[in-house]
């Protein structure tokens, strides 16, 4: 059943919410690959978190059987991406083990801004398109409408574009024989040297570091000894098998198969993915080219609220960046939190999952402050200073200039609500560049960002702006000047690093007027008046007060409220515990993300 | 019917259940009917047009059975004071005298015990008022809250200004002593109308008035007028400055604060609620009624068969089961009145069990909302002294003769204090 010729190694990729993990489940059940009782919707999105939140988040691969028209069995393997932006290295790294992906444009929403990422990746990859416009149940559908975006704005042909509804299951067969007749089938040398790629890995807490692999060349086993090529450990292996979605051990995986691989390395650092997998003796020289590093785009300190965890955060970070080589962190400190980490993500919604797993999964509780990005300062002395942290940022009399990250921003939206996107990128120092329509219905922008103003709400109001129209996608084009300055916020007389951020010059005013006033609504009332102050270098730019609790008392207490308001004081009293105490202010813990919250 | 104080039972009658520490209790009974439901109003309470007819009757009847299951039990043997609160008890009209008598016969009434009843003006007649009290009634509780027909709208009170004042001149006039309550910090309210309205009070020659800023309940339809913005929310600093607004009024009045919320000419503080503020056990009848009594009444009660038989308790019964260490009890009976006149002799639905280190920093807590504040003793004994120093250094509380208590500042952020000592 491993003849290369049987086996199709494709992805299902689309524009977030667009229908692929619905698709997989009728994929899964067409070919029972799960049994009935067993069948949950999206049941390859299997953590707590993305069940909850609907999305998909890691990417997931499945084997299965599917007997074909024309009477044989082939072996499908199948991956589901996600489809947010800031999890596009996910979708990569699961093309690099296809030769094919059916891409799924929503037959109401249309073509949208990471259908034409996700497009794009697929096109430089190499890899054969499959259209399938799904959704076509729906009273909204134009399949037509959609047909014209996808052959205008992606110039891809679709002609032959399945029309599919994953909730009927209509198109389902189809799509799966287009598949098999247009999707080439790997082709490798399984004479030659074992060459496997590691897409993806993860810890189980039984039996180590599982890597999911695709093979490209030879054949592994069970008890052959293996070489990870990178990082250049010889190991036994331990099990290999296939997802159905469950584990299931298999005697050996060969040309272009994907499976698992269990080696009983304990140490995420040794299986990395994007390394490749060969023979300890007369193994392959040449590695595979591996994974392009992603880097982080924004970074954000992660405390624990009870500084007794620190040493947990530490160990859950290491577990957790094992399949997530886009998280990288380093300890850090603060005056008002005590000791952290200055963590880095691709993006919000990464850091929200992050911080989520890693307060259920590991049972943390845990404060962020507000998300920063990379700066380049560079010092009258002629050195390049990296900044994640306003903290890190040298004294403005130090400074010969400052660099920021820029991005091109590409902005889908219906032609009525341009001016709406150009009004909100002009707020945000944003270039436009130019504009073109994908069609009579969309519109495709482009934009230069800095990186900082996108990270603050923008893609929220982008969504308002456009009534939900609008999506968007971005890529890093690099480094440029801009005038900025680290803004200090000071609570009763004193400067609390973990609000300090940096800003824009022109707009530190503003954001500073706004932020104080935002505090002043979060921060409770004290026994004590309590200033907010905004200030650049000693300048005082905007000030608000909290005034001073006046009135806090059960005013009426006779026998049966007793037991009820001994309950609310110790409510009170616990909720004055989940605030961090920074001086004698006790502080709620949404103050340090206020000023994600700030639109001027 | 005139309810004198039944002659002391013999003792000994009880001797098997009767817990020797329990001494003087409080007796109290909630009428859980009302004309109307006021705006801000989370009390339990139904308003009359509810309430099937034969209702009252029950619930009159499941009081009585109630009290007499306690009396069995030797726990109202010297009950220094009845309170008839709600909800509105006048809605029971003449029922209500009967029930009071009844309530007499039962306990074991201390000579001259405070009897107190809460009304409204729009359940009160004078006729009704002298009823009351020739029947034994020394004390009337009026519901008044505002003398300011504004005020009065935005609490969705059943009543207006003139019809409040002329009622509580009413039962003055009954040689009964009268209690209004008042609120301040309602939305709209100012300072002038609150002022106005204090004075009003004194005039009516009331000799007791308590003073409650408004609090906006959940689930009312006043909480909902916040919500929508129909109605501001209430301003605690106004609020403030209202209370020491009374504080003021009051006392040139001859009106003496002697509580957070209770003010009293000397003589007429509500011998009552000072039960609840210094530890005297009590009984409460009635759906949501709460009681507090020494673990030993308890366990006598927890024994007694009516508690034990599942057919008189029905649902939401607490298997009682009593920590070894538990000095004081709190319990509270079903909520519900039909339930309650289901289950009215069965054990109750919550139970609160405190330690005798617990008790005593319960008694503190609620020792230091009076003027008068604790003895230093017992905050030595309840182990509380660290927090009390602590809070004086914020001066929120002072020590004075021997004792300690709030300050000015300490009044108005009376959480403060309780959270340190609870
Ligand atoms: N009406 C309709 N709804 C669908 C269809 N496919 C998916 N959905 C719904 O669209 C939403 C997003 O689906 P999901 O598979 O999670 O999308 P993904 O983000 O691309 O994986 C879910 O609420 C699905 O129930 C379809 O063919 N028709
Ligand atoms: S009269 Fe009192 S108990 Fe009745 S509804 Fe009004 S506030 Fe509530
Ligand atoms: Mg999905």
């Amino acid at each position: 059943m491993s003849d290369p010729t049987h086996i199709r190694n494709f992805s299902i990729i689309a524009h977030i919410d667009h229908g692929k993990s619905t698709l997989a489940d009728r994929i899964l059940e067409l070919t029972h690959t799960v049994a009935d009782r067993d069948m949950v919707e999206q049941v390859l999105d299997s953590m707590d978190i993305e069940r909850e939140r609907g999305i998909t988040i890691k990417a997931q691969a499945v084997r299965v059987l599917y007997e074909a028209a024309d009477g044989e069995t082939y072996q499908l393997n199948l991956i589901d991406t996600p489809g947010h932006v800031d999890f596009t290295y996910e979708v990569s790294r699961s093309l690099q083990a296809c030769e094919g992906v059916i891409l799924v444009v929503d037959a109401a929403q249309g073509v949208e801004a990471q259908t034409v990422a996700n497009a794009m990746m697929a096109m430089n990859a190499d890899l054969e398109i499959i259209p399938l416009i799904n959704k076509i149940d729906l009273p909204a559908a134009e399949p037509e409408r959609v047909r014209h975006e996808i052959e205008e704005g992606l110039a891809i042909p679709a002609d032959e574009a399945v029309l599919a509804s994953g909730k009927t299951g209509e198109g389902v067969r189809e799509v799966l024989e287009a598949v098999i007749r247009r999707v080439p089938h790997p082709v490798g040398d399984a004479a030659a040297p074992l060459k496997a790629l590691i897409f993806d890995s993860y810890f189980d807490a039984y039996r180590g570091v599982v890597a999911l692999i695709r093979v490209i060349d030879g054949t592994v086993g069970a008890n052959m000894k293996v070489r990870m090529m990178a990082t250049d450990v010889v190991t036994d292996v331990e099990e290999v098998g296939v997802r159905r979605p469950a584990n299931t051990p298999v005697e050996e995986l060969t040309v272009g198969e994907v499976g698992y691989l269990i080696t009983g390395l304990k140490d995420p650092a040794l299986v990395k993915v994007g390394d490749t997998v060969t023979l300890a003796r007369h193994g392959a020289t040449e590695p595979l080219p591996g994974y392009r590093e992603v880097k982080p785009m924004v970074y954000t300190g992660l405390y624990p609220i009870d500084g007794d965890q620190y040493p947990d955060l530490r160990d859950a970070l290491d577990k957790l960046q094992l399949n997530d080589p886009a998280l990288v962190y380093d300890p850090e400190s603060s005056h008002a939190l005590g000791f952290g980490f200055r963590v880095g993500f691709l993006g919000l919604l990464h850091m929200e999952v992050i911080k989520e797993r890693l307060e259920r999964e590991f049972d943390l509780d845990l404060l962020a402050t507000a998300p920063s990005v990379e700066y380049h300062v560079y010092t009258t002395k002629g050195e390049k200073v990296i900044v994640h942290s306003p903290q890190d940022m040298p004294e403005p009399g130090h400074i010969e200039r400052v660099e920021e990250p820029y991005l091109k921003a590409t902005v889908l939206v219906p032609p009525d609500y341009v001016g709406q996107v150009m009004e909100l990128a002009e707020g945000r120092r944003s270039t436009f560049k130019d504009m073109q329509y994908l069609s009579a219905t969309t519109v495709e922008m482009h934009y230069e960002t800095p990186l900082s103003e996108l990270i603050m709400d923008f893609f929220d109001q982008l969504k308002s702006r456009t009534r939900g129209y609008a999506s968007l996608d971005y890529e890093y084009i690099g480094y440029r000047p801009s005038n900025l300055v680290k803004l200090d916020i000071l609570l009763a007389g004193k400067p609390v690093d973990a609000l300090s951020f940096i800003v824009h010059r022109e707009k530190a005013y503003a954001r500073g007027k706004v932020l104080t006033e935002k505090l002043r609504e979060i921060i409770p009332r004290q026994m004590f008046e309590v200033p907010i102050q905004a200030a650049i270098g000693g300048k005082i730019l905007a000030r608000e007060t909290v005034r001073a609790k006046r009135k806090d008392v059960l005013a009426k207490c006779y026998g049966g409220d007793i037991t009820r308001k001994r309950k609310l004081i110790e409510k009170q009293k616990k909720g004055k515990k989940r605030m961090k105490s920074v001086g004698n202010v006790d502080v709620p813990q949404d103050a340090f993300m206020a000023i994600l919250k700030v639109d001027e | 019917m005139m309810c004198a104080p039944a002659e002391p039972r013999p003792l000994a009658q009880h001797a098997s259940h009767h817990p020797a520490t329990l001494g003087p209790v409080s007796l109290y009974v909630h009428v859980p009917f009302c004309v109307l439901k006021c705006a801000y109003c989370d009390f339990h309470s139904q308003p009359f047009c509810d309430v099937s007819p034969e209702e009252p009757e029950h619930f009159a009847w499941a009081v009585g059975e109630a009290a007499r299951h306690w009396a069995a039990l030797g726990v109202l043997d010297d009950v220094l004071s009845l309170y008839v609160g709600g909800g509105t008890p006048t809605t029971l009209g003449d029922g209500l005298t009967g029930s009071i008598a009844d309530l007499c016969a039962i306990a074991n009434m201390r000579p001259g015990a405070e009897i107190t009843v809460e009304t409204n003006p729009d359940t009160s007649s004078p006729e009704l008022a002298a009823r009351l009290h020739a029947s034994g009634v020394t004390r009337f509780s009026v519901g008044v809250q505002s003398f300011d027909g504004a005020d009065l709208r935005v609490l969705g009170r059943c009543h207006d200004a003139q019809a409040a004042e002329r009622a509580v001149r009413e039962l003055v006039a009954t040689g009964a002593r009268v209690a209004l309550d008042l609120m301040c910090g309602v939305p709209g309210q100012s300072l002038a109308s609150w002022q106005a309205t204090l004075e009003r009070a004194v005039a009516t020659g009331a000799g007791h008035v308590s003073v409650y800023p408004l609090t906006v309940e959940e689930a009312t339809p006043l909480a909902h007028h916040v919500a929508t913005g129909a109605l501001p929310e209430p301003d605690p600093d106004a609020a403030a400055e209202m209370m020491e607004r009374a504080d003021e009024v009051l006392a040139d009045a001859g009106l003496a604060r002697y509580e957070i919320a209770s003010y009293a000419r000397e003589g007429e503080q509500c011998v009552h609620n000072l039960g609840y503020w210094t530890g005297r056990p009590y009984i409460g009848l009635g759906p949501s009624a709460s009681s507090m009594v020494p673990v030993a009444a308890f366990r006598a009660a927890a024994a007694s068969e009516s508690w034990a038989d599942p057919s008189v308790v029905g649902v939401g019964r607490v298997i009682v089961d009593v920590p070894a260490d538990a000095a004081r009890v709190r319990f509270t009976h079903a909520a519900d009145t039909v339930a309650f006149i289901r289950t009215a002799t069965g054990a109750p639905e919550e139970v609160e069990y405190l330690t005798a280190e617990e008790a005593l920093r319960e008694d503190v807590v609620l020792g230091l909302r009076l003027a008068e504040g604790v003895a230093a003793d017992l905050a030595e004994r309840a182990g509380v002294v660290d927090a009390l120093l602590r809070l004086e250094q914020q001066a929120l509380v002072e020590r004075a003769g021997g004792r300690w208590r709030l300050t000015r500042r300490g009044w108005l952020l009376g959480n403060e204090v309780f959270a340190e000592v609870w």
